[in-house]
């Protein structure tokens, strides 16, 4: 390890007593909790409490989400059934995969972000907390709009990834795909603000002492993500809003062939957007399952330098691959090889990651508690989505393969292994952080296990079926297809898992409100995030806490080093170097305010306006514009004296 | 929890940073990543259509005009000038002089705002005429974006500096704004060259 960056200037053998820590955690609590009421619920901006409103939003369009996949697994049950008819089955499979995709799992990664990593680098708040509040209501206003457009039949039915011709003014008449391009909109927005939070909090907030090197791999993992975000979310953002709707809304030509306009172009532009976004999801559960082996295996993770930098290099290849997508489509020979060598390069980081894990169970003491069963399912299937993933990197298989429901197979246990299943484990090992309270462990192992269950028993026969030649996107089929008994075993499997989910939200409704109250590190972790009480209070931490290692609570002291001297009477947090996290200054964090709430309703209007009329949009930006200066305003509002750290120059006191 | 010892005291550090030590500046450069990546992209989309295309402007459309768009890029290279004074000033906390160039800096970055609509013009092409038209306007229009969202912030900036007591770290803010601003002009360069010039080359 590095030396200390910081000096330990003060006496060795001072402790802080139980009284100033009271005193301190006291002026504190004043400072930074949110106002009660109705009016300070709505203007609140406390990162955690961001943080949670994403989480319980995002899980309730996971429940969504999976209602909806439901439906469309008892319509394929049995051959020619007629429970739901083509138009709301395309309107089924779209809204599905659009909920799950932008309205479930990259919010929900990002809001762990959003929730932890303060925690875990020892800061008080979050670079933004205005600018989250915001993206956090942009994200709400996506929801309801499409959930409100789906009742009244204007669901978006084109698919997920709203191919043109098919999605454009000439084939898609009407509203629903507009109604998605907004949708992609809003949580494009949320995702953005989430990520510049996250990378400027981690570069800038860290705890002193925690030099790159000991930043917890979680938190690497969510700054690698937000990092893909920056350039991916920008791609369907130029796509969705600046093309697609303006080919419907004003008559563009982007993607109209007889204008010289390109349905490929679309195609190119989404997936440089839509493959980076499987490892958006991928890489923060990544980040999960490192401090829970660690945890639960009582030692510190094999490789931590080879897993940051298998983080970076999935990253950079991810980029590099959405064309894989497109292997239906004249590409040229010779990008078909180059995507191809791609597709198969990006398993070499994500297998180096895999046994780093096995060699660190190997070497520690694996408990199997909750937790650890979910990332011991997440290897099981991940890696089985894994392989099929490397066999359709080949052109040949993939198009024997492509649009049958072998890739449903295959980016199901993908998403489920590598995203869905990290998840679950970290709802178990973080829910004492967040409630205070443990979940059930008997009811969990029932949880995980019809989990693991319901997921091979729904998806393993579609690779069957799919070799059988079942195509993906259809409401009905034959029977002398010889398709319906796998079929209904899927569906078999669908209903075990909704159980399962059913299980765990009875868990957690029961434990949130009257479970077994956790210690403060109830399992005896090593990050940062343990280091405070549990819920942790609206500043995280009474002192900012000194970093000397990577696991900062298992390092053999008495004592936990902090830093002091930072003011109790407004919100202030510490700013840090970017490399060696050395003390910089002090920072007055805003406090809550109305007006990211007003502004992402303003920017609703802007958006949904501008699918009927140029004009709401004129009009939008104008009622956006009173959001904005009431924002600048209340920003500038007198902070009292500050001292001034001129470029070049001395730090002199000024009002 | 184990008991708490204090190691070091930074009661004495500044509370207003300038540059890369703040964390506006961070998030400044956050946005103008999302937002320059963006024009790479609109740009790439750009060239990918020209493919499509025997002759570049299509048949039948003249080129786009350079009188109106060579004034305003050389506009945008003069209002840097007012904008760095800005940020100069405000290094200093020199509330006055912050003052002035900041009304300088409103007198030199709104006329760009106000060619930027003959500039649209200039191409000489409707944007649902042709998906040359469209990817020209869009391109154009998403850089109008920028230049409204900042002239907004510095016309809102000049206002709160004259009608009210400005907090300190207002200076701070300040010198992101001119920082914000090198941006959108820096931007346009390549954009001007690849939708005014480029047409006339490729």
């Amino acid at each position: 390890m590095t030396t200390l960056p910081v000096n330990e200037k003060l006496p060795a053998d001072v402790t802080l007593s139980p009284d100033e820590l009271l005193r301190e955690a006291m002026a504190l609590d004043t400072t930074w909790r949110d106002k009660p009421g109705v009016w300070g619920w709505l203007s609140a901006v406390d990162h955690k409490t961001t943080a949670k409103r994403y989480i319980i939003t995002a899980f309730l369009m996971f429940i969504a989400g999976g209602i909806e996949a439901a439906l469309m697994r008892l319509q394929l049950a049995r051959p020619e059934n007629n429970l739901i008819g083509p138009d709301r089955y395309n309107q089924l499979f779209t809204t599905h995969g659009t909920t799950m995709m932008f309205l479930f799992a990259v919010p929900i990664m990002t809001a762990m972000g959003l929730y932890f990593v303060p925690l875990m680098i020892g800061a008080r708040s979050i670079a933004f907390p205005r600018l989250n509040a915001f993206g956090f209501w942009n994200y709400f206003v996506g929801v309801v709009f499409l959930y409100v457009s789906l009742f009244a039949n204007t669901g978006p039915d084109t698919g997920w990834f709203a191919y043109v011709p098919l999605s454009g003014p000439a084939y898609s008449p009407g509203h629903r795909v507009d109604v998605w391009a907004q949708v992609v909109t809003f949580t494009e927005i949320a995702a953005l603000c989430g990520a510049v939070n996250i990378i400027a909090t981690v570069f800038k907030m860290r705890a002193p002492g925690m030099s790159l090197n000991r930043i917890p791999l979680f938190v690497w993992a969510q700054l690698v993500v937000a990092f893909m975000i920056v350039f991916a979310m920008p791609a369907v953002a130029t796509g969705s809003t600046l093309m697609l709707a303006t080919d419907r809304a004003v008559n563009m030509h982007w993607f109209n062939p007889a204008e010289g306009g390109d349905a490929l172009l679309w195609q190119h532009i989404f997936w440089f957007f839509g493959h980076p976004e499987v490892y958006i999801i991928f890489l923060p559960a990544v980040g999960m399952v490192t401090p829970i082996i660690e945890t639960f295996c009582r030692r510190q993770v094999f490789g931590y330098t080879a897993i940051v930098m298998a983080n970076i290099t999935t990253a950079f290849f991810a980029f590099g691959l959405w064309v894989h997508h497109m292997f239906a489509t004249p590409i040229p020979e010779l990008g078909q090889s180059l995507f191809t060598a791609a597709s198969m390069v990006i398993a070499i980081p994500t297998g180096l990651q895999i046994f780093c894990w096995i060699a660190t169970m190997w070497a520690g003491r694996p408990r199997l508690t909750v937790p650890m069963l979910f990332v011991l399912g997440f290897l099981f299937t991940f890696i089985n989505g894994g392989i099929t993933g490397v066999m359709l990197a080949s052109v040949a298989f993939d198009k024997q393969a492509h649009d049958t429901f072998f890739v449903v197979a295959h980016l199901h246990y993908v998403l489920i292994g590598g995203g869905l299943m990290p998840l679950f484990g970290a709802f178990y090992y973080w829910f004492p952080k967040i409630t205070g309270r443990l979940l059930k462990e008997s009811w969990g192992k029932l949880h995980f296990w019809l989990f693991l269950i319901g997921t091979n028993v729904t998806f393993f026969p579609m690779h069957v079926l799919g070799l059988n030649g079942m195509p993906r996107r259809i409401y009905t089929y034959l029977a002398p297809t010889g398709w319906g008994p796998l079929n209904l075993l899927a569906t078999a499997g669908a209903l075990t898992i909704a159980l399962s989910v059913l299980i765990f939200v009875v868990n957690a409704a029961k434990s949130w409100f009257g479970g077994e109250l956790a210690k403060e590190n109830p399992w005896e972790a090593a990050g940062l995030e343990w280091a405070t009480a549990s819920p942790p209070p609206p500043y995280n931490f009474i002192h900012t806490p000194l970093v000397r290692s990577r696991h900062p609570l298992w390092e053999p002291t008495v004592e936990l080093p902090v830093v002091v001297g930072l003011r109790s009477d407004r919100r202030e947090i510490l700013v840090t170097t970017t490399f060696d996290a050395r003390p910089d200054s002090r920072h007055n964090s805003p406090d809550g305010s109305i007006w990211p709430l007003y502004t992402a309703l303003s920017m609703g209007l802007v958006f949904i306006g501008s699918i009927f009329s140029p004009y709401f949009v004129l009009g939008g930006l104008g009622v956006s514009l009173v959001g904005l200066l009431g924002w600048a305003w209340q920003s500038t509002q007198p902070s009292g004296v500050e001292r001034v750290a001129l470029p070049d120059g001395p730090i002199v006191e000024r009002v | 929890m184990k008991p708490l010892r204090p190691v070091d005291d930074v009661s004495a550090l500044p509370t207003v940073t300038f540059g890369p030590r703040s964390l506006m500046w961070w998030g400044t450069l956050g946005f103008m990543t999302i937002e320059g990546w963006t024009t790479a992209l609109l740009v790439g989309s750009y060239l990918y259509l020209r493919q499509n295309y025997e002759a570049w402007p299509p048949l039948r459309t003249p080129y786009p005009s350079l009188l109106i768009p060579s004034i305003n890029l050389l506009l945008l290279l003069v209002s840097v000038v007012p904008s760095a004074m800005v940020a100069k000033a405000a290094k200093r906390l020199d509330e006055p002089a912050v003052k002035r160039w900041l009304l300088v800096m409103c007198a030199a970055t709104i006329p760009t705002l106000v060619l930027r609509w003959w500039e649209l013009w200039a191409l000489n092409t409707r944007w649902d005429t042709t998906a040359y038209g469209s990817a020209a306007w869009t391109i154009v229009g998403f850089h109008t974006s920028l230049l409204l969202l900042d002239i907004l912030d510095t016309i809102g900036l000049t206002l709160f500096f004259f009608i009210k007591k400005m907090p300190v770290k207002a200076f701070s803010d300040a010198t992101d704004n001119s920082f914000y601003w090198y941006f959108t002009v820096g931007v346009w360069i390549p954009v001007y060259l690849i939708v005014y010039v480029g047409p006339r080359i490729f």
